[in-house]
């Protein structure tokens, strides 16, 4: 290759070597005729062949000149001359002469005759390829000494320090991280920086080294670690295919497995032992393939049965880590199993009755249900305990558990094999009469049950003995008539409950679609009061309060009307429950002290000095209804404290006494007067009227009604009339509806009365003409006695 | 002769006020007998520079020089053929190695060219139109 590049090269300088001494040898050639034209023109000139004989003699000097002829007008030959040593005269040099025209040396313009040169090119081409050839030899010299200078440099600097650098990496002890030293003088040269990476990279290669030493010294401790984890776990472990063939499995879970039976290790599956359900185990196994992808870890209880008939629970958890293997764990949970199904029991089980409670009643109604023959049919009983709360807060708790246990009690004797009965809750008690039809024979049954239960009880109270009746109201639902589930049932029976309790006390419904269709209506009242409430279709109507001996209206009670776009006249007890119920009676009762404010204040500004009670709900007290509002809408509207009157009912004095006690004491404090209505309906305690703070009772129209015919509601009024006086308490008839009514409370000294003999409540723009009616009338009663 | 070196001197003092040398009137003449009536400029060149060395008659021609330091030899070269007489001497120079042509001859006065002329014919010189014997033929007439 070299010897190509050299043989072309040099082939290349000899030929450009060549052409520029040959263009040198003519252009010396030019020159040399140049110095002698001036002479040659004035030897032509002349004719001076002497002349020009010496011009060309000096002209064959120059040893590249072979000959020269001078040559004067009409090709004269002046003179020629011709190299003496001139050997070889090749013809085909003779086709190259240097021929110059001699003008006259007096004119420029004037040819004279002209010079011949002939160029000894043998010579020429001798001399050329002799000063090529020292050429070339001298460039091989000057190739020869540069090779030898850049080997002796290579050797110097570069071979041998590598060579040194790589004797002393050879001596390195590759585990120990030795660097190795720079080679004399080259410190800061590359072989320097190469020494420098190299001790780097070593540098780190050790520390890699020393990271997979510590790394696998680690593992080594963790594989130790997990195989002792493995051996002495108390979990089993194990490794499985996806036949459940074990692979490897530790102690414990061959403990588990087989207990002391010593087991051969080889060919062992998962389903060599007596699983209750090896099938479910197998479908586990499925699912935890199918879960590879995420490596979600699936798990449940088997139950395993060992030789002796022992049942022993077992947890397994099993993943499956990607190679179509199978890890699991295996713990024994016998004893967690057994505690779930005692809880089990005890949750569906009530402490007080040990009758099913509502969870056991569910079940059982569900696993009756599930039997699933055509013929199936049952009958879902709930019974509902009349007055229990009552029992429960005039008698104590106790005493509430009692009665409970005295109706679970009389359950018991009633019931037939295969009915259950069930307490769901508080006072509620729900039977299942099996293969309950027709519905004659619930019917008759339920009688004697009725009458069973409403017999007379002797109870222990810390007053003494009692002797309490027991009364229920119940509904009835039929599988599959009234419902195919354990909920349809159940809503069918509640709902035939409902109605038997708006019918009255210790009665019993049978389900009928129809009161589905009431419960729709009632809903969809609930939703017209909502609206209503929105729009003012609500206003209130204010019936007068006389003062029976005066003759006067003194006041009036404020009474919530609702005009039904569609219904009419909705009564308040339809909607004042309904409010109370789905929560805006807050609503409501701030609207109503509103209005009466409102209405008050207008009568007072054109002087009828009269005054409003409003009716307040239990629920409102204390914080639907605080006493700073109806302070505040007191103080609003102008109004003196005794303007605005605050009817409650016993339901008030019932609840949550300490706090409606406060409520009462506030506003009487305040100013306001405060009511007590419906006297007489309830348990009226004496001790209320005693205990509370309040300024009147309102006698229920109930006792009103039969006052003129029944002697003892006439004892009963006056006696209410002369305890109330008594005790400074002023009294006020309710439904005063006839003339006797008046003139007997009148005479029995009963201070206040209101009733439709007076007027009805009318709205507050009609109320100032009803007074006027109203005197007048009274005056003309009076004037007739 | 008092009156030729009077005009001598004065043709001196024009020769050095004027910086051109064209002021004498020189013509190339020769003698009676020579037999030839007149010579083109190449003529007279051809003759005076060694190249021709006969007449156009055939009769040999002898061209006449002034001697180094005349002016009018001066001017006669340069009205001839643009040289200084120190170029036509390195002109010779070169010739009279060889031996075969010679320069013209040199006469140093002018009675020593017209007896010169005189003498036999074909010899030729240039003079001064002032100086002009009737007995020469005139050959050549610079232009004025």
């Amino acid at each position: 290759m070299a010897l190509l590049v050299g043989g072309v090269s040099s082939y290349f300088i000899s030929q450009s070597l060549r052409e520029r001494e040959q263009s040198q040898a003519i252009r010396s050639l030019s020159e040399a005729l140049e110095t002698v034209q001036s002479t040659a023109s004035i030897a032509a000139f002349t004719n001076d062949k002497q002349l020009a004989g010496e011009v060309i003699q000096g002209l064959l000097r120059n040893s590249d000149i072979l000959s020269v002829t001078i040559v004067v007008a009409g090709d004269t030959v002046l003179a020629n001359g011709m190299r003496s040593s001139a050997k070889v005269f090749a013809p085909e040099f003779m086709d190259k002469p240097l021929s110059q025209p001699l003008a006259s040396p007096f004119n420029k313009n004037e040819t004279i005759g002209k010079i011949i040169l002939q160029a000894d090119w043998p010579t020429i081409e001798a001399r050329v390829k002799q000063s090529t050839r020292d050429t070339l030899y001298l460039l091989l010299a000057e190739m020869i000494i540069v090779v030898l200078s850049v080997a002796a440099v290579m050797v110097f600097f570069v071979i041998r320090p590598i060579k040194k650098i790589s004797d002393r990496l050879h001596q390195i002890e590759p585990g120990l991280g030795s660097s190795i030293l720079v080679p004399e003088g080259h410190e800061k040269t590359e072989i320097g920086r190469l020494v420098g990476d190299i001790n780097d990279l070593t540098g780190r290669l050790m520390m890699l080294l020393e990271e997979a030493r510590a790394m696998q010294r680690q593992q080594q401790v963790a594989q130790r670690k997990y195989q002792n984890l493995f051996d002495c776990a108390v979990s089993g472990i194990f490794v499985a295919d996806r036949d459940g063939h074990l692979d490897s499995f530790n102690q414990a879970f061959a403990t588990l497995m087989w207990r002391s039976k010593p087991v051969n290790q080889e060919n062992l599956s998962l389903f060599d032992a007596a699983w209750s359900r090896s099938d479910l185990i197998r479908s586990l196994l499925v699912l935890a393939l199918e879960q590879e992808t995420i490596g979600r870890i699936v798990a449940d209880d088997f139950l395993l049965l060992d030789r002796r008939g022992e049942e022993r629970w077992l947890s397994i958890a099993v993943t499956a880590p990607g190679d179509g293997t199978l890890q699991g764990t295996m713990t024994d949970v016998t004893a967690r199993k057994r505690e779930e199904m005692h809880a089990r029991q005890l949750a569906s089980l009530d402490a007080l009755t040990g009758f099913a409670n509502r969870q056991g009643l569910l079940e059982a109604i569900g696993q009756h249900a599930a039997r699933g023959h055509a013929q199936t049919s049952f009958a879902l009983v709930i019974l509902n305990l009349d007055g229990f709360k009552q029992i429960n807060e005039s008698l104590g708790l106790p005493a509430g558990d009692e009665v409970l246990g005295i109706v679970a009690e009389r359950i018991r004797q009633f019931i037939q094999p295969g009915d259950i009965p069930a307490r769901s809750g508080g006072d509620e008690f729900v039977i299942l009469f099996d293969g309950a039809s027709p519905e004659s024979a619930v019917d008759q049954r339920l009688n004697q049950f009725f009458s069973l239960l409403q017999q007379s009880h002797a109870m222990m109270t810390l007053e003494g003995t009692r002797v309490i009746s027991l009364r229920a109201s119940a509904g009835v639902a039929f599988y599959p008539k009234d419902g195919t589930n354990v909920h349809q049932l159940l809503r069918s029976a509640e709902l035939a409950l409902m109605s038997a309790r708006t019918a009255g006390s210790h009665s019993y419904h049978f389900f009928e679609p129809s009161m589905l269709v009431a419960v729709e209506h009632r809903r969809r009242i609930e939703d017209d009061l909502k609206q209503a409430i929105g729009e003012g279709e609500l206003y209130l109507g204010f019936q007068p309060i006389i003062n029976l001996a005066a003759g006067k209206v003194i006041g009036a009670e404020a009474l919530m009307r609702w005009a039904h776009p569609t219904r009419g006249m909705v009564s308040p007890d339809v909607f004042i429950p309904l409010a109370e119920e789905i929560g805006v009676i807050g609503e409501l009762g701030l609207l109503v002290l509103e209005n009466a404010c409102r209405v008050v204040s207008q009568w007072r500004s054109v002087g009828h000095p009269l005054y409003v009670s409003v009716n307040v709900s239990a629920l409102q007290i204390p914080n639907l209804l605080p006493p700073s509002v109806v302070l505040d809408a007191l103080k609003r509207h102008g109004l003196p404290d005794d303007a605005i009157a605050i009817e409650i009912t016993e339901g008030v004095l019932m609840g949550n006494v300490g706090a409606a006690l406060e409520w009462m004491a506030e506003l009487g404090a305040a100013g306001l007067r405060i009511y007590l209505d419906d006297f007489g309906t309830g348990y009226s305690s004496l001790s209320y009227l005693k205990r509370f703070p309040l300024n009147a009772v309102k006698i229920d129209k109930s006792f009103i009604r039969d006052l003129a015919e029944d002697s003892n509601d006439k004892a009963l009024v006056n006696a209410i009339i002369t305890m109330a006086t008594s005790l400074t308490l002023d009294v006020i008839a309710e439904g005063v509806e006839t003339e006797a009514h008046f003139k007997m409370l009148r005479d029995m000294g009963c201070h206040l009365g209101q009733g439709f003999l007076f007027s009805p409540a009318v709205k507050a723009e009609l109320f100032a003409d009803t007074v006027v009616d109203i005197e007048q009338r009274l005056a003309l009663m009076n004037a007739a006695d | 002769m008092k009156l030729n070196s009077l005009a001598y001197w004065f043709i001196a003092f024009l020769s050095v006020i004027a910086p051109c040398h064209a002021r004498a009137d020189l013509v190339v003449v020769t003698g009676p007998k020579t037999g030839v009536p007149t010579l083109s400029k190449e003529e007279v060149i051809n003759i005076y520079l060694g190249r021709y060395r006969r007449l156009p008659n055939g009769l040999p021609a002898e061209p006449l020089d002034m001697g180094e330091a005349s002016e009018t030899k001066k001017e006669f070269y340069w009205k001839l053929v643009e040289k200084t007489p120190a170029e036509i001497n390195a002109y010779w120079a070169r010739l009279v190695f060889s031996g075969q042509t010679r320069p013209p001859a040199t006469v140093n006065s002018s009675d020593e060219v017209a007896a010169r002329l005189m003498s036999r014919p074909g010899v030729l010189a240039y003079v001064e139109r002032e100086k002009l014997d009737k007995r020469f033929v005139i050959l050549y007439e610079f232009d004025r």
